[in-house]
């Protein structure tokens, strides 16, 4: 070993050495745990109602399968398999920061009600993913708005507009649609997607889900 | 490429393979300069007489480990986002042995067998074929391998985890045992050397 090669090594092992012992005191690298928040950029988006979808849009969304939609269910695993929007995946609102996502990706949280999802959505915000939105009302809005839409005993032309558009987003995706609405068959072409292939037991499954949201009152 | 990149969508499926490409033909141009394509080098580690890849080894661990602990607690690299591998400890020690066996028998592991071949070498070209045709035999009994492939799953196990102590203290810990790793290694070769001298 020449002298160059030997004060290589030697300098080499030293520095080693040192960012080691420094390491140790360093303690745990950043787990994404201090992202940067632009907070005016965010409270722009919320003043804008860009932070939200409805229900009912999440459900055209799902049903059209818009490119690069996720559905994400931060609720508990337990309530997860009780009952879920189609499609959705389940992860826990301390796993989503460590969840990987892609930046084209258009990610659709809700929860419960609202708050979890919307808290997860300023996490997602904050580690710079710009296509993320939350449900207002969370399950609660998916339940009364897309599986069991309502509508009034004398509704204005537009209430009946757009429950003409539930109605059927509520029958895609196994509900049932209440009011003087005319029982129809669903066209065959719907019949034939998957969520539909379980129609029977998914609409007492979400019967008795609605019931079991309702009764916890979140 | 499991690293961020491919994540935050700063590079395609397509132009990660491409740096795939250069990078390991990068990798396998300093394998054959550092000698590291003749089997003898190789075999040399288990006869204690030239550590040279047990070195490069620990090298490669070290930078590594270094350079993502500190990206990661200055904020520039997101290591909740690197993938970790999951473990599954009955199949990986017996892909271990199965490791160990073929390296000692060939002389060469993976990527010195590639190298070994492209440079002419028939042993390394045989070292390819096997390896080749164990992966051929893996794909076609995969049916009736894969309940003992996901056996003993123990999912994302890391040191930090295991041992519950800091990431800072495990990097720190793997420093001085590759430090000392470093000092035995250079001591054995020159007492190898010494005796290779001096004629028994």
């Amino acid at each position: 070993m020449t002298d160059i090669t030997r004060r290589s090594v030697q300098v080499l092992a030293s520095a080693a050495l040192g960012l080691g012992l420094l390491a140790a005191f360093a303690g745990n690298p950043d787990f994404a745990s201090s992202a940067r928040v632009d907070v005016r950029s965010l409270a722009r988006n919320v003043e804008a109602e860009e932070d939200h979808v409805t229900a009912v849009e999440l459900a055209e969304w799902i049903k059209d399968r818009r490119p690069g939609l996720r559905v994400v269910d931060v609720r508990p695993a337990d309530e997860f398999d009780a009952y879920h929007v189609p499609t959705a995946e389940n992860i826990p609102l301390d796993k989503l920061v460590d969840t990987p996502f892609r930046k084209d990706e258009t990610i659709v949280l809700y929860s419960g009600g609202g708050a979890h999802a919307a808290q997860g959505w300023v996490f997602l915000r904050a580690l710079g993913l710009p296509h993320v939105y939350f449900l207002r009302d969370g399950l609660t809005e998916w339940l009364e708005d897309v599986i069991n839409p309502v509508i009034s005993a004398a509704p204005t032309d537009s209430a009946r507009n757009s429950f003409a558009r539930a109605a059927d987003l509520s029958r895609y995706f196994g509900g049932v649609p209440r009011a003087g609405e005319p029982a129809t068959v669903a066209p065959l072409h719907e019949l034939s997607h998957k969520s539909l292939a379980k129609k029977d037991s998914t609409t007492g499954s979400t019967a008795a889900a609605v019931l079991r949201i309702r009764g916890r009152g979140c | 490429m499991i690293a961020p990149f491919n994540e935050y969508g700063l590079l395609s499926d397509g132009a990660g393979l491409w740096i795939a490409l250069v990078i390991g033909l990068g990798f396998g141009w300093c394998l054959e300069r550092a000698g590291m394509g003749s089997a003898r080098k190789l075999a040399g580690q288990f006869y204690l007489t030239d550590l040279t890849v047990f070195k490069v080894m620990f090298t490669a661990i070290l930078t590594a480990m270094l350079g993502v602990f500190w990206l990661g607690w200055l904020g520039v690299l997101n290591i909740g986002r690197v993938y970790v591998p999951e473990t599954f400890i009955l199949p990986q020690l017996v892909g271990g042995v199965v490791f160990g066996i073929g390296f000692a028998a060939a002389g060469l592991c993976p990527g010195t067998s590639c190298v070994s071949a492209v440079t002419g070498r028939g042993d390394g070209a045989m070292a390819v074929l096997g390896m080749f045709t164990g992966i051929f035999a893996t794909g076609i009994f995969f049916g009736s391998l894969e309940s003992f492939y996901n056996s003993t799953a123990r999912g994302q196990l890391t040191l930090p985890a295991v041992f519950h102590v800091s990431y800072g203290i495990v990097v720190f810990a793997i420093v001085l045992v590759a430090l000392a790793g470093f000092f035995i290694a250079e001591r054995l070769e020159r007492r190898a050397q010494i005796r290779g001298e001096r004629p028994a």
